[in-house]
């Protein structure tokens, strides 16, 4: 059984444009998957209807074989505690510093705050930040504010890791130090889902690709690890 | 095929242990102590407002209990004076006197002659000199009936009409003593009471739920992101229901103050007046239950705002 499976999904906005048509697809526990495409051609309705943040109007999302589609309000916050989202803007709290803002979900999760504190500088120091906890985001470039918002999301070591755009602000250079980030927690066991319109980026890192296009897969590409850049020292 | 039966719940609800649970509410805390003083001002307006909403009806309540208190220390009770024609014979107005102390209603039975009366009138008059210029006393002879503890109007009505059946009587005059009058403005003040309590508790509920929405207004950001890591519907309530009880305890402070202030304000204009009834100031009912019963419902109404606030702002939040 994978662990996330997609069976005929379909989304259609309000407005009737179509954001997802019949896809059909699995996603194996510990795997590193890119999903890429033009504008608007559903990559981020994808992660939003596996995330729960909106629904599906026809078909079914099974993660670890239960319909997310049909999980009630209440259970829905516990699903999204076991799973780790970033954004290409972030969404990091500016009144709080960079420990608070990694330190969230573990708040959340009634993590106590001995363990809050290791595992908010385990986290920091895996995205290279650990001197800057009490900074808050606004003093941080673009690209250590995106390292807080994987922090952020990996502190709570979720089976899930979701990214939508995460290098969309960023350099080559910068670019291609998240994406390793990305890859270290797909070595460490995590199912890593990200959607990047960078087809040069994300081919270089020898993942499987899943294309989209207005909404439809056009395209499915098995990974070569062959293919993958040796992984940074992050 | 799609497999969603039988599967053992992969993101089982976590049981948070008291400690957990004590931590999170006193992190709340502190976060809501922090937004309300970083907001000092509004958070002062909307105490004063919570604190005006409160006091008058509790003020009206304190009135209440303290004209109850005292109508029944008073003196005086309901009665009736018989006054007899100039012409009535001796035999009449006894023949009335001994009909209204037959009553089981009435307790005593006051007869005063007409030399008494004029008697008691010159001495309290000092007109002398004027009814000496006259040829007879004008003053008839009269009969007051107090009624026994406890009795209703409805027994002073039937002595009245007793009384003005008898061919010797002139004019009965029914007293609504001091005591009846306290009463009915004892229920008055009860009922004005119930009334602005009402309307004040709706007042109160809604200046807090504006405030709380004002505060989810400026948190949006933070309650999306908080929803997006997982946080329940509960833990994003939650710090909107201690803004809710700090706006109602800060207004039931206030309130107390008010009423304290009120009470300083009038103390000696109302001991003059009591005084001239024979009374004594003793302000009854502004105790410590008072205060605490004043700071629950101060807080209550406050946390009834916020979840008004919350259901509506909070209800369709979108994540992202």
């Amino acid at each position: 059984m994978s662990q996330i499976e997609f069976h005929q999904v379909s989304k259609r906005f309000d407005n009737g444009q179509e954001g997802l048509r019949e896809i059909t697809a699995d996603f194996e526990e510990g795997s590193m998957t890119f999903l890429t495409g033009h504008s608007g051609a559903g990559k981020s309705t994808f992660l939003k209807l596996l995330l729960c943040l909106d629904r599906p109007s026809r078909g079914q999302i099974l993660v670890n074989g239960v319909n997310v589609t049909q999980i009630p309000a209440v259970r829905l916050a516990h699903y999204r505690q076991n799973l780790g989202a970033v954004f290409q803007d972030h969404h990091l709290l500016t009144h709080r510093t960079v420990y608070e803002n990694v330190a969230l979900p573990l708040r959340v999760a009634g993590f106590k705050e001995r363990d809050i504190g290791r595992r908010v500088r385990a986290a920091l120091s895996r995205v290279g930040l650990l001197s800057k906890e009490g900074l808050f985001p606004r003093y941080l470039s673009t690209g250590e504010q995106q390292r807080v918002g994987i922090a952020r999301a990996v502190v709570i070591r979720p089976k899930i890791l979701l990214a939508d755009e995460p290098t969309g602000n960023l350099d080559p250079e910068l670019s291609r130090d998240i994406m390793q980030l990305f890859q270290q927690f797909h070595q460490v066991g995590t199912t890593v889902i990200i959607a990047s319109h960078d087809r040069e980026l994300i081919t270089s890192m020898g993942a499987r690709i899943i294309e989209l296009s207005h909404g439809a897969m056009v395209g499915d590409a098995p990974g070569d690890p062959m293919e993958a850049v040796p992984d940074g020292s992050v | 095929m799609a497999r969603s039966k039988a599967v053992r719940d992969p993101w089982p609800r976590q049981r948070l242990g008291i400690g957990a649970v004590f931590r999170d509410h006193l992190r709340v805390s502190r976060d809501t102590l922090h937004f309300v003083s970083a907001r000092l001002g509004t958070s002062l307006l909307v105490w004063l407002l919570v604190g005006i909403a409160l006091a008058l009806p509790a003020g009206l309540f304190l009135l209440q209990v303290n004209l109850a208190g005292m109508s029944g220390a008073w003196e005086g009770r309901p009665g009736l004076s018989v006054y007899f024609k100039l012409d009535a014979s001796d035999v009449g107005i006894q023949r009335v006197v001994d009909r209204l102390e037959a009553e089981p209603a009435v307790q005593a039975v006051t007869f005063i002659s007409r030399e008494r009366a004029l008697a008691e009138f010159q001495s309290y008059a000092g007109l002398n000199d004027a009814l000496e210029l006259l040829d007879d006393n004008p003053l008839p002879a009269s009969a007051r009936a107090i009624l026994v503890s406890g009795s209703s109007l409805d027994d002073l009505q039937k002595l009245a009409d007793l009384a003005t059946a008898e061919p010797a009587v002139a004019e009965v005059s029914v007293e609504k003593t001091w005591l009846e009058r306290v009463t009915e403005i004892t229920r008055i003040v009860s009922r004005l009471g119930v009334m602005l309590g009402v309307l004040f508790a709706v007042g109160a509920v809604l200046v807090t739920a504006t405030s709380v929405r004002l505060a989810i207004e400026a948190r949006l950001e933070e309650l999306r992101v908080l929803k997006l890591v997982g946080a329940t519907d509960r833990q994003i309530r939650q710090p909107f229901l201690y803004f809710g009880a700090f706006y109602g305890l800060g207004g039931g402070l206030v309130a107390a103050m008010l009423i304290s202030l009120s009470l300083l304000i009038i103390e000696r204009p109302l001991t003059n007046l009591l005084g001239s009834y024979g009374q004594n100031l003793q302000l009854a009912g502004f105790d410590p239950t008072f205060l605490g019963a004043l700071f629950a419902v101060g807080g209550l109404l406050g946390i009834l705002g916020a979840l008004l606030a919350a259901k509506q702002r909070l209800g369709d939040l979108e994540v992202l």
